[in-house]
């Protein structure tokens, strides 16, 4: 009996109006967002490039120990095409200095602060406002609608039990939406995979997979959400109107409402007195080291360029080797020292940031639409958990850039940290020309790949959440169907 | 005629569930939206205040020589406006924080509480609640107009009598835009009314006066989506059909449009980045430094010892004042090719009234990127008089050498600029000045007048689809 029902429902809704245009509509939209999406991928995935090489090149006309300063980038994400996340909030490269812990930057202060007035775009919309609205349009009449007709008496006038025209309505309306939800993941994806620099890997493939999963379970939600609204009143034009002002709730004062909450309700502190109590630090430290020798007699001394915009010592003679000799290791520690002092401070700013976020993120559960956001930008890669894995393996890369210089130099006992030359070899050494740069080959160059795995079991909570949000409503509806007056 | 339409509709509409959730969540959202505000003007104020105060006691104290005057750095913060609850305008992340000495000035900093690790958002404010919310509350009451007359047969009825269908068209539309500003304005008026009530916030007559303004444009926004409703539902069979259409407009006009905004920004534009800031600088200053000797001999050499032969202070001069001038010219270049890049994005999204709308509102509240544009105004017209100033005590000194240029040390050694100290209460300070109100009325014309557009628009297609409607 319940395969006959579904099988009515399922036809029905398939011919309806609404449906038709609903996925058009998003048939269209898919083919007119990815590729822009993926153009604006390509574009950063350039970019990225371009810096990875310059900073490469730079690295490889070092000439000191001391000055290895380089910066690391995080490649774009190719699932940023479905879900922005973080991605251009956050600054997506990081300064790897032995005297600085690198922390998660705000993208605002290397590019253009003005473009933080945009809101976010990528496909996760298509899903999050039309094939929403589309599964609240689908649901709204499926009871009260069939009341108004009065085909719901005659169905129940059989032997059918009300479960199972529930459960089947249930299923009709989950065979039609996942419909529109197939159809713009193979557009999307066959559109993204026509894009010569788009590169799939298998473990991109398996967090599309779940991506599609938690789209199936968001629309079922939105559609056991009409179902609700569509038991509880008589008429088909109340239960739309009241889907319709919860969705709008849901999707424009939620997402908004519960940031601006958080952000007021729990302000963080200003930058300035932490960034003045960091200066105190390092001029503290500097004056530490400088205190701790001084220059005895006279010595002669030149600089030369070297890259990052550091220099180094060309030529130093008599007291001059001696005091920087005994200078540099002392300073290299202290800041060393330093640099974790500073990190203790920062640490606290950054605690409140994420505090912030955090009810932000709280608050905002309360909306199926929240919970899928954030659901789908944790599997992209594109959160700010994905972020932080980003910023502590650039931490990792700076305590190996540590030892590695500490290997090179003998802890940082060498003359190779600060001049390319011996002492012996300074002495009254003529020197034409360029110095010849280090051998950087057995550095260990920075790659990053975010771990599957690590996102997946992120994401569970939300999508968790969202699988017991279906549970409830559905649970809800049929209650209120079993004491539904079907006159 | 028309009033009777227009009560019997009101009357409908008023006494509908879509009414009353309307009410409920407009009154809801505009009261937390300025119980919201409230609090952080409260501590935006407190902060502007206190940067205010520091910085003129660091101009106070350094009113004992004048050319500590003219090096000193001054740092100052956007002021909060007044008017934010009514259209914020993103300024929680645009740069709040303004460093300038005499000569130069930095390119804006976040100096505020922002936080990056935060979405995007929108606060809850007037332009807010009337652009997403309200424009979707007009399409709810607008859907079922006419077509929703039609399948109840009344409109039969109606028509078969005398009445003309431009007067059912007219008692329909100012109906709804009737039962639509009861809510706007009792929501408007609360909002006031948290507002107003509250120490913190001083509502100056012209403040009253741009309310007002707003409150215009937000009915000629709305006003807007009532003829689209209208015309949608003259042109469907059935009440269900038009809602779906209507929804997918509102969909695409007040939320997929205005966020294509970022991607045509980024694409259309390369975007200056820090590096290349750098990069430019670098060069800039490099190009003067090589021609140093153009600006006459000897102008790279210098020593504090005035006496020193080597020494040419009025070519010293030259030098710096070229250096700097290069120097504010990459970076006012800079700044320029930031906002460009950003009005290209925004442009491009323009042909959405809700970005129109929510334009209109910043500039009319004094609030948004132009807020930023505007700081930056005044800075410059400020360096101006105080380099004025600078000069003209300066000039009074038989002791100094009256060179003024952007270098402390030489001022100081050389007495380049007069060592006399002056008065504080003469010395020019930096204060923020609203824009009047016509001027920001007029910044926004072309957006007025584009939403008149849309109105216009939108009215043709209501009146012709209502003409040609089949009402059996």
């Amino acid at each position: 009996m319940i395969w006959q029902i579904v099988k009515k429902e399922f036809l029905l809704s398939l011919m309806t109006f609404k449906f038709a245009v609903g996925v058009i509509v998003c048939i269209v939209l898919t083919a007119v967002f990815v590729p822009i999406l993926a153009r604006d991928y390509e574009q950063r995935l350039r970019t990225y490039h371009e810096n990875v090489a310059r900073d490469e090149a730079e690295l490889q006309k070092v000439k000191v120990y001391r000055n290895i300063r380089p910066t690391v980038f995080r490649a774009p994400a190719v699932l940023s095409v479905f879900s922005e996340g973080l991605d251009k909030r956050i600054d997506a490269s990081a300064t790897i200095a032995l005297g600085q812990v690198p922390r998660m930057r705000g993208a605002a202060a290397q590019g253009n602060p003005y473009q933080s007035i945009f809101p976010v775009f990528d496909a996760s919309l298509i899903f999050r406002i039309v094939i929403s609205v589309l599964a609240l349009l689908v649901a709204y009449d499926a009871v009260s609608g069939e009341r108004e007709r009065g085909t719901l008496k005659l169905a129940l006038s059989g032997h059918v039990r009300r479960s199972t025209i529930l459960l089947g309505k249930l299923l009709a309306g989950m065979m039609v939406l996942v419909v529109p939800v197939t159809v713009v993941f193979v557009i999307a994806l066959v559109i993204l995979l026509s894009f010569p620099l788009v590169d799939l890997t298998s473990s991109d493939w398996g967090r599309i997979a779940l991506m599609y999963v938690a789209s199936l379970i968001f629309t079922a939600a939105m559609y056991n959400l009409g179902l609700l609204f569509s038991c509880l009143t008589r008429r088909s034009a109340t239960s739309l109107v009241l889907g319709l002002f919860l969705w709008v709730f849901f999707v424009v004062v939620v997402p908004n409402g519960s940031v601006y909450l958080a952000s007021q309700r729990r302000s963080v502190e200003s930058r300035k007195a932490l960034d003045a109590q960091i200066a105190t630090w390092r001029k503290g430290c500097d004056r530490r080291a400088r205190d701790s020798v001084t220059m005895e007699g006279d010595g002669s001394q030149s600089d030369a360029e070297d890259a990052f915009g550091s220099y180094y010592h060309r030529k130093l003679e008599g007291a001059a080797m001696k005091y920087y000799s005994a200078y540099y290791p002392i300073w290299h520690r202290l800041s060393i020292e330093c640099a974790d002092k500073c990190w203790e401070i920062e640490r606290g700013y950054l605690a409140h940031l994420a505090a912030q976020k955090r009810v932000a993120a709280d608050l905002s559960r309360i909306s199926p639409i929240c919970l899928y956001e954030r659901a789908i930008s944790t599997l992209a890669g594109t959160d700010e958990g994905s972020w932080q894995a980003f910023i502590d393996a650039v931490g990792e890369q700076r305590k190996g850039l540590i030892d590695y210089v500490r290997a090179k130099t003998d802890d940082f006992n060498a003359t190779t940290l600060f001049t390319p030359y011996t002492q012996e070899q300074m002495a009254g050494l003529q020197r034409e020309g360029q110095d010849p740069p280090l051998n950087l080959d057995d550095l260990p160059r920075f790659t990053y790949r975010s771990v599957a795995v690590r996102d997946i079991r992120r994401a569970i909570p939300d999508l968790g959440l969202l699988a017991f949000t279906n549970l409830l409503l559905f649970a809800l509806s049929f209650v209120a169907f079993l004491r539904y007056d079907v006159r | 005629m028309i009033w009777r339409i227009v009560g019997k509709d009101m009357l409908e509409n008023t006494l509908s569930l879509r009414f009353l959730l309307s009410m409920l969540l407009a009154l809801g959202l505009f009261v937390a939206g300025s119980i919201l505000f409230l609090d952080r003007h409260r501590t935006q104020t407190e902060d502007y205040w206190k940067q205010a105060n520091e910085n003129q006691s660091g101009l106070r104290e350094r009113c004992d020589k004048l050319y500590r005057l003219a090096f000193y750095r001054q740092e100052v913060l956007r002021r909060p406006g007044a008017l934010a609850f009514c259209a914020e305008g993103s300024e929680k992340s645009l740069p709040t924080l303004f460093q300038f000495t005499m000569f130069t000035k930095e390119l804006a900093g976040a100096g505020g509480r922002s936080n990056y690790i935060l979405p995007h958002f929108s606060d809850i404010d007037w332009a807010f609640i009337v652009s997403m919310i309200f424009s979707f509350v007009a399409l709810v009451f607008t859907y079922d107009s006419i077509c929703g007359e039609k399948e109840a047969g009344t409109l039969r009825l109606m028509l078969a009598d005398a009445v003309p269908r431009y007067a059912v068209l007219l008692g329909k539309y100012l109906a709804a835009m009737l039962t639509l500003g009861l809510p706007l304005l009792v929501g408007m008026l609360a909002s006031l009314i948290v507002v107003a009530s509250s120490p913190d916030v001083a509502l100056h007559p012209t403040a009253w006066l741009r309310i007002g303004v707003l409150v215009l444009l937000a009915l000629l926004y709305l006003s807007i989506f009532v003829l689209l409703g209208i015309s949608v539902s003259s042109r469907a069979a059935h009440a269900a059909n038009s809602m779906v259409i209507l929804l997918l407009c509102w969909v695409g006009l007040v939320i997929l449009v205005p966020s294509l905004g970022r991607v045509v920004s980024d694409m259309s534009l390369k975007g200056p980045t820090q590096m290349e800031l750098e990069r430019n600088l670098q060069e800039a200053s490099r190009q003067v430094w090589d021609n140093r000797d153009q600006y006459g001999e000897r102008a790279g050499s210098m020593s504090h010892d005035l006496s020193w032969p080597g020494n040419n202070p009025p070519a010293r001069a030259r030098l710096r004042t070229a250096a700097t001038e290069a120097r504010n010219r990459v970076l006012e270049d800079h700044h320029d090719r930031m906002l460009a890049q950003v009005f290209a994005g925004r442009n491009f999204t323009s042909f959405s009234p809700a970005i129109l709308y929510q334009r209109v509102a910043e500039a009319v509240a004094g609030t948004g990127i132009h807020h930023c544009v505007t700081v930056y105004r005044q800075i410059r017209q400020y360096q101006t008089d105080l380099k004025q100033y600078v000069h003209s005590v300066d000039s009074e000194d038989p002791n100094s050498l009256h060179l003024i240029f952007d270098e402390e040390g030489c001022a100081k050694s050389w007495q380049a600029v007069s060592h006399r100290p002056v008065d504080f209460d003469t010395v020019p300070k930096f204060q923020e000045r609203e824009p009047p109100l016509g001027e920001s009325v007029r910044s926004a014309i072309w957006d007025i007048s584009l939403l008149g557009l849309f109105n216009a628009a939108f009215f043709a297609a209501a009146w012709i689809s209502f003409m040609r409607y089949d009402v059996r």
